[in-house]
Parts: structure tokens; sequence; C-alpha cells
């Protein structure tokens, strides 16, 4: 099976360099990224710095909670994506 | 030339006027309140601002609890039974009271009306601030005719320290136009078919997203947040604005005027892209749009104390303290998102009289937006819960020099 092309540690490595959330704690990829400030905002943003990224486009119909609630679940679900 | 003689007069309708205006008036001193726009409510009416920050002390695990008693509890109260709601909501860690921009105007003009000892003065922006012999000779124009207002003491809420300008231009502050908090406009979408909940917001965002790269909506709107209003089928749309980046200043009219324009545009674009693609938005109506931008920070007093965004983290409590703020630090320097700074407890801070005052100057009080507080403490205490209690406050310490 040919490696993830996008790892946990991507999505918060991206979260902190496009200052999407400003949190003290250190993020692990289980941290729930809701109670860390991810708002609509930068929901936004962070979409839009996924397709740039990683060149993957979301569909409104794929936006659901539980996919965005930390960066592990962030990036199983996109790696799913790109599996398809 | 119409005068009027009083021993308070509050400057600015907003909701920090309103709170000093009525508890003056329920001290029992001779109260008036004057506004330049046709309506009362500032911020929360005349630029579309829907939440009611500040309200709610911010330990949430005790349920919501209700932080500055008297006039800030009493408008959060019927702005609840108002909207047809049992509490507020939970905003990330805070507790929010959403509110109605029409319902919040109504309910201060009906608390306002109801005082026997308070004559309110709409369509009267300020002209002319001096002081002749221990009174404040204030000259108003209401609906462009002068009148002369007389008053003991004085309670500057106009938000954008006016007073100040007007009258000791060296005692007000303001901050470089890089880190000036960022304006904002709200809009109304009517008609929107089902209320926003959370994961239909989450589509709303892949929509707009979809829709800004594409290029069919313009960037700008990349910054639009939506919440349903609570009881109508209106959607608050809300945009916050680069509005020129460090050359930002909100008194200057050519600035507000740019920033209005790419306001528009970008709300005006959302509008023909939902009605095009998004089941809800489909049926809407004409999208209403604010009397005025939404303006976080302009310029303020430098009165006896001048509270520090560090009281507030700290939690700090005053001997002279005459209102608690419960709101972290709501940093929006940029369009890109609130940066919040919490206090270091879930514990209220407190806010002193001397922010409010200053014995160079006695008989006049500075409430509101544009009371004595540094750049990084105002990003707390503007919020309107605050300046309800900020407003009560400076209300009664005026009334007791009566």
């Amino acid at each position: 099976m040919p490696a993830p092309r996008v790892s946990a540690q991507s999505i918060l490595d991206l979260l902190i360099s496009e200052q999407i959330l400003e949190t003290d704690l250190p993020l692990e990829p289980n941290t729930d990224l809701f109670s860390q400030g991810l708002d609509s905002v930068a929901m936004m943003t962070l979409i839009l710095q996924i397709e740039d990224r990683f060149g993957i486009a979301l569909a409104p119909t794929e936006m659901k909670r539980e996919a965005f609630a930390t960066a592990g679940s962030l990036a199983l679900f996109l790696n799913g994506k790109l599996a398809a | 030339m119409k005068t009027l003689s009083c021993d308070v007069l509050v400057v600015g309708g907003g909701s920090a006027g309103v709170a000093a205006a009525l508890a003056a008036a329920r001290q029992g001193a001779a109260t008036v309140l004057i506004e330049q726009a046709s309506q009362l409510g500032g911020m929360g009416s005349q630029a579309l601002v829907h939440t009611f920050c500040g309200l709610y002390h911010p330990k949430v695990e005790l349920g919501p609890q209700w932080l500055n008693p008297g006039i800030p509890t009493e408008i959060g109260e019927e702005l609840l039974r108002l909207t047809g709601q049992a509490g507020p909501d939970l905003m990330g860690r805070y507790y929010v009271l959403r509110s109605h921009p029409a319902v919040w105007a109504a309910l201060a003009a009906r608390l306002v009306a109801a005082e026997p000892h308070l004559r309110c003065v709409t369509h009267a922006p300020l002209q002319q601030v001096r002081r002749e012999t221990g009174q404040w000779q204030v000259l108003i124009h209401e609906r462009g005719a002068p009148v002369d207002v007389q008053a003991r003491a004085l309670i500057d809420c106009s938000g954008d320290a006016t007073v100040a300008r007007l009258f000791a231009p060296e005692l007000a502050e303001t901050t470089a136009g890089q880190h000036l908090y960022r304006p904002a406009m709200v809009a109304v979408f009517p008609g929107v078919a089902e209320p926003l909940t959370d994961e239909r917001r989450m589509e709303l965002i892949a929509h707009v997203a979809r829709a800004v790269k594409s290029g069919r909506v313009p960037a700008a709107a990349q910054a639009a947040t939506f919440r349903s209003s609570p009881c109508s089928d209106e959607v608050f749309v809300s945009l916050d604005l680069e509005a020129g980046g460090e050359a930002w200043d909100p008194a200057r009219e050519d600035q507000l005027q740019a920033a209005w324009a790419t306001a528009q545009a970008a709300i005006q674009g959302l509008v023909t892209y939902l009605r095009a693609a998004h089941p809800l938005f489909q049926a809407m109506g004409e999208c209403r749009w604010p009397d005025r931008l939404g303006i976080r920070e302009s310029a303020r007093w430098r009165g006896d104390y001048v509270l520090t965004g560090g009281d507030l983290i700290s939690c700090r409590r005053f001997p002279d303290e005459v209102a608690l703020a419960g709101w972290p630090l709501e940093m929006r320097e940029t369009a890109r998102g609130p940066k919040f700074r919490h206090f270091e407890h879930a514990e209220p801070a407190g806010i002193p009289l001397r922010s409010l005052q200053l014995s160079a100057l006695p008989g006049l009080f500075f409430a509101g937006r544009c009371l004595s507080a540094d750049h990084e403490a105002l990003a707390s205490v503007r919020v309107m819960g605050t300046c309800l209690a900020t407003g009560q406050a400076a209300g009664v310490a005026a009334a007791s020099l009566a």
C-alpha cells in the first residue's frame, strides 16, 4: 500500500505555520481542534490551505465535524479521499 | 435658541449610553441622552451587531450566570425573553447572548421612554463642548437646529471619545493604524429557509471556499461568518475587513467609504453565488445593509487609570471597581480571524472607577468603548455586555454629583 500523502503531523504543521490555531499547548495528533479555536474563520483558512497544499478540494457534503475533530481524524479522512 | 438644563448629559445612545442614561435617571438625576442617529442601540442596531458578549460569568461550568447585576442583567433577561430564547449560546469557551438588532433598538427605546427623569434627543450630533462656572455647556444640532444643553455632569459614551476630540484632544488616545482593530460589516440575509446548524455552517464554509477559489466571489468574502437570527428567518453575515491595513483610520470619511465599498461588493457577491448555488438561500430576499460599519476601535480617553490587558488577564480586582469584565481579549488586528488571549483563570476582572473619570475634569465620565484602557484591554471591554456595565457605573457616579 503506498505511503499516505497526508500525515497528522503535516496537518499540525499547517495549523501552526498558517496561524490557523494559536495555542500554548503542544498540539498532538489527537488534540481536539475545536477546543483549540477551530472556528468558522479558521476552518475556512484550513480548507483553502488543504486545497493549496495537498491538492484536495472538499465538497460541502463532505464537511463532517468528526473528520475535523483532530489532526489524526482529518489526515485519515483526506487520505481516504485520495485513495478513492 | 432652545436650551436644556439637566444634572447628567449622556453623549451617545449605544449600549453604554443607554445604560448610563437609565442608571442616572433611575437615581433621580434629571438626565438627557443625545444620539446622532435616528435610533438608539449603537453598534447593536446601527451596525447590526447581533451578539452581546460579556454578559455572563466566564466560568461556564457554573452554567450561565449573569456577571453584572442591575441594568446589564435586566437588559439581558429582556433580550432573551423578546427573542424567545431560554438562555445563551456557548460559543467557544464563553456564553454569548444572541440578539436581534431591531429587538435591541426597540427595547432600548422602550426602556428610555419609560423613565420620567430621562429625556432622549435623537438626530442630534454633538457640535461643541465648553466648560463654564462648573457646568458643562454643550451645543448639539437636533435635526439641524442648534440646542444648548447645560449639565452638571457629562458622560462620554460616544465610542470615539468625541467629547475629548471637541474639548480636550490631548486627552484622547488612539492606536497605530496597523494594530487598530479591524472594522466589520454585518448584513442581513432575509428569507433563509432553515436555521444554520453547526453542520450547515460547515457546509457553507466549503461552498464559500469553492466560490472564492473559482473567483466567483471576491477574495474578501473568505472572512465571512454566518449566524442565524434567534427569532426570525434571517441569517446575519459578518465580514471582517482589512480596511487598508496600517492606513485604517475610522475618523476618515474616505477610509470608511472604501471599506464599505469592498465589504458591500464581497457580500453582494456572496448573495449572488448563494442564491444560485445553495438550496437554503435560493429564495432569500434582498440583502439588508447596516447604517454603519462595525467599529471595534477608534479613540479613547486617558483617565485617572489606564486599564491594561495585563490587569484583565491576571483577573485583577480593584478596591474601586464598578464593573466586571468577563470577556477575553478578542484581538482583531487582521481580517483573518480573532486572536483570543484568555484570562488566566475563569474568573472576572474588575474595572475601576478611575478608568471612567479624570480628576482634572470633575463632572466628566467616560464609558463603553472609549473608556480609559490600553489597546489590549479594549479588546475585552469594548463588547456590548461590558459596555452596559461600565455605562451603568458611569451613570450612577454622575448622578451622585447631582
